[in-house]
């Protein structure tokens, strides 16, 4: 079924074009804006730039980006092979759970993280993991479901005729690995990594917590009494993404475009490393996921229930909660299915437009991922609050809040359809075309079935942002539309341990009901085995 | 895509939309977070009848909302946690002034000198600290003692918080640039540790990852309340030192608010014996008017000597404060 790839797109490429254009320009607005704040500041803004308080955090923020990204697309491509490909115990299970770290803030997750390990933490016999350390494992284990979720999805659908072969003719499973499948999963790891690296620059909670003077501290310390300094400083971390953003495209493969659908995919017995993988599996779910819950469940039952404010601790009425719960579903699956049809236009010239525009369009939509939450929330407010006539109305008002969270997270729906598409087989769509089907009817019928995996997946990934942003939430929702994030984060505020506990069980809790719901349900969980 | 996810959306939009905020409404933006407040919030609108909506976050990043929406801001009142956020707005000119008869229920200290908002509830800078690592007759009476060389690497500091930024600014104004720049630095030198906010160093010094840290006195009452085993206490510098000042929460009117008279009572009820007694009971803070005590948990004012600070002249004050820490080298390497 694998076949070269065309670059004719089904639908209109025009059309599909000018779509993709007018979005990469919507994507611009929060560089937009950072530049309309800056442009006036003349000598400052290079003064700023160059300055020792600027240069120092922009390494420190650069190093742990590499790092971290190094290591979540080892541990996100090697737990997706072993839950994917291998005989690996409880398979069905680490399905579901590999995915939920995403979900966890990383506010959260630091403090978990203090409060779990170290002298005086729960588990004091370990050392304290803080600083640099601490800040590359705690996002190192909540963002490797970006490189996870795509290479999942990616491996379902490649070709099993091409490892039989390479088996048959004495290819071992290691060069199998390399030489087969991994030029097949290649973009989705790529895709992947860079969602984790552009994530680790816009991070705050955690390098906050963890006392690691990463650029984004600079910003925020400066946002209201030195707003030219945060400014100055977000317009650098969006310009470095739109920059790395563009080379992703130096070093995607030239494509490899095999996609197999509801074939079953050989399945490889562990045999002998069955424990060690099973060991590489858990140690991920356990530091990523167990821990924070461990953290959690001993927060709530350590409180008080008969506190008078807030929630008190085990006991206490969850009534509370019930209202967010509803929100931050809501505001999660419209986030998600937004974004996915917002990018996909983005995803079809990305993979398949020549010239300027893919790299222009899609490093538009992957720029605004780096910046932080808080930055791309004052740039909605800046362009929502002056917009003339009747988009005025829109402000604070929730498809306001879901532009802001599309405009946030559309690069992690971006880079999995188009990963998905440019692994498009043309000799389906050629076919299609030879009997006659229009280019409407090409997408819906060729081209649909066979990317849905992949839109699903970049899905499922802003979904799980979504369930957990803050900054534009804060500023943006329609008054009084509280989510469990914002929960969070006005506990923690003020130091109700007990509350943050509870909300982030539910807020884990709803992520995995959504997870399986909307993005693992639908994928084949269980194939017919063959050997390996 | 699925049949079934599209109408989930609509079902979700049409759900949404009707629960749209009214404009009868009063829009409160509040620094201060839903459970420090939020029981005061309903009193009020039980009491009068006055529907209330509330955004809650961070003050300073609702002061620069406010600043980004301008005239057309939807808020007609902002609660801040500590005066610096609120005196960025006065500033900026974006509050109302409010009437004298408010105005005159708290000490001149405890509000703006134009009458731009006014106090709600105090809090005093203290030190926590960790018994079984520092004794307290090992503390100083000074906070300029904390840059001597015996307190190397033991003082958690937190420089991107709000109320840190207010009591420097305080110093600032009390015992001028020079001193106060000396101070930042001497501390800096002296390996004080950056933190990211208050509950941070009241946790760290828990572990005993250091003796003690410069907060405010709420944090390890809280502590206590979820855990009563904390064993970190409190700690107030004598005789009037500025390390102990009083720093409150503020409450002002928006310029631009047209629902004056919902704003203007929300404000004095802020002010009435039963929220100050709810700030006493409730939050553990100080009431800041007559008659209303603070609770028997908290040391007296009078006692330790609390400096108060006219945080009205704050100005421009603020970016300069920013300065010189960003200067200091205290927020980190």
């Amino acid at each position: 079924m694998g076949s070269r790839v065309s670059n004719r797109s089904p639908i209109g490429g025009t059309l599909v074009k000018w779509l993709a254009g007018i979005i990469g320009l919507i994507f611009l607005f929060p560089i937009g804006y950072l530049i309309w704040g800056t442009v006036t500041l003349g000598d400052e803004f290079w003064s700023t730039v160059g300055a020792r308080t600027t240069l120092g955090p922009l390494w420190n923020s650069l190093r742990l980006a590499i790092l971290t990204t190094l290591a979540c697309t080892s541990i996100g491509t090697g737990l997706a092979f072993l839950v994917a490909r291998t005989d690996l115990p409880g398979r069905s299970v680490w399905r579901i759970l590999l995915p939920l770290p995403l979900a966890v803030p990383s506010f959260v997750g630091a403090t978990a993280l203090l409060a779990a390990v170290g002298p005086g933490a729960l588990v004091s016999f370990l050392p304290r993991i803080d600083g640099y350390w601490g800040a590359f494992f705690v996002l190192t284990f909540l963002s490797y479901p970006y490189v996870y979720l795509p290479v999942l999805t990616r491996l379902a659908s490649t070709s099993p005729a091409l490892e039989e072969a390479s088996q048959l003719l004495g290819g071992g499973r290691r060069r199998t690995f390399a030489k087969v499948i991994l030029p097949q999963i290649r973009g989705s790891v790529i895709a992947g990594a860079l969602l984790v690296f552009l994530y680790v620059l816009s991070d705050f909670g955690a390098v906050a917590l963890l006392r690691y003077n990463a650029i984004t501290r600079a910003i925020f310390s400066s946002r209201l009494f030195d707003r030219s300094t945060a400014l100055t400083l977000g317009l650098l971390l969006g310009l470095l993404a739109l920059l790395v953003a563009a080379s992703q495209r130096l070093i995607t493969p030239g494509r490899i475009s095999i996609t197999d659908m509801n074939v079953s995919q050989v399945r490889y017995r562990l045999g002998r490393y069955r424990r060690v993988a099973l060991a590489g599996t858990v140690l991920p779910f356990l530091i990523g996921l167990a821990m924070p819950v461990g953290v959690f469940v001993f927060w709530v039952f350590r409180g008080q229930p008969t506190a008078s404010l807030g929630y008190g601790g085990w006991g206490d009425d969850l009534g509370f909660l019930g209202a967010p719960l509803l929100n931050s579903a809501a505001a999660a699956v419209v986030a998600a299915i937004a974004a996915v049809c917002i990018v996909l236009p983005v995803g079809y010239v990305g993979a398949r437009a020549r010239g300027w525009l893919p790299a222009a369009v899609t490093s538009a939509v992957s720029s605004v991922f780096a910046l932080p939450g808080l930055v791309v929330a004052l740039a909605l407010v800046f362009w929502a609050i002056q917009a003339p006539g009747v988009l005025a109305q829109l402000y604070q008002t929730f498809p306001l809040l879901i532009l802001a969270y599309v405009l946030h997270f559309g690069a992690q729906s971006m880079q999995s359809s188009q990963a998905a598409i440019a692994d498009l087989p043309s000799v389906l769509d050629e076919a299609a075309r030879t009997l006659g089907a229009s280019r409407g009817r090409r997408f819906l019928t060729v081209d649909l079935p066979l990317i849905r995996p992949g839109l699903v997946a970049g899905g499922g990934l802003v979904l799980l942002s979504t369930l957990k942003e803050l900054p534009a939430t804060l500023l943006l929702a329609p008054i009084g539309f509280q989510t469990l994030a914002t929960k969070i984060w006005g506990a923690a505020e003020d130091g109700f341990y007990a509350e943050v506990g509870i909300t982030s069980l539910v807020l884990i809790a709803l992520s995995a009901a959504l997870t399986w719901m909307i993005v693992l349900r639908r994928q084949p969980a269980e194939l017919p085995k063959r050997s390996g | 895509m699925q049949i079934r996810s599209l109408a989930l959306v609509a079902i979700a939009f049409v759900g949404l939309a009707a629960c749209g905020s009214s404009d009868e409404a009063l829009v409160v933006y509040s620094g201060r977070t839903e459970n420090l407040i939020g029981p005061l919030i309903d009193q009020f609108s039980e009491e009068t009848g006055i529907t209330v909506e509330v955004r809650y976050d961070d003050s300073a990043n609702l002061a620069l909302l406010i600043d980004q929406e301008g005239s057309r801001s939807p808020a007609d009142v902002f609660i801040s946690q500590s005066p610096g956020a609120i005196g960025f707005l006065a500033g900026q000119d974006l509050l109302a002034p409010l009437d004298d008869e408010v105005l005159q229920m708290v000490s001149d200290v405890y509000r703006n000198a134009n009458g731009l908002w006014v106090g709600m509830s105090g809090r005093v800078r203290a030190v926590v600290y960790n018994p079984d690592l520092i004794g307290e007759s090992d503390l100083p009476d000074s906070i300029f003692d904390l840059t001597d060389v015996a307190y190397r690497g033991m003082v958690g500091v937190a420089p991107e918080n709000g109320s840190f930024q207010d009591f420097v600014t305080a110093m600032r104004q009390i015992n001028g640039d020079e001193v106060t720049a000396d101070w930042l630095q001497g501390m800096a030198d002296n390996d004080a540790q950056p933190y990211a906010n208050n509950s941070a160093i009241v946790e760290a010094v828990g572990r005993g990852e250091i003796p003690l840290g410069l907060v405010n006195h709420y944090y390890n009452l809280r502590a206590i309340a979820e855990d009563p085993s904390t064993i970190t206490k409190n700690y107030f510098f004598p005789n009037g030192d500025i390390g102990s000042l009083v720093i409150t929460t503020a409450i002002g009117q928006l310029a631009s608010s047209d629902r004056e008279d919902a704003a203007r009572r929300l404000i004095s009820f802020m002010l009435s014996q039963s929220a100050q007694g709810f700030f006493s009971e409730e939050t553990l803070e100080y009431p800041l008017i007559s008659g209303v005590a603070p609770s028997p948990l908290l040391p007296d004012l009078g006692e330790i000597g609390a400096a108060t600070y006219d945080f009205d002249s704050l100005g421009g004050g603020l970016e300069a404060t920013k300065e010189l820490i960003s200067q200091s080298g205290l927020e980190g390497k």
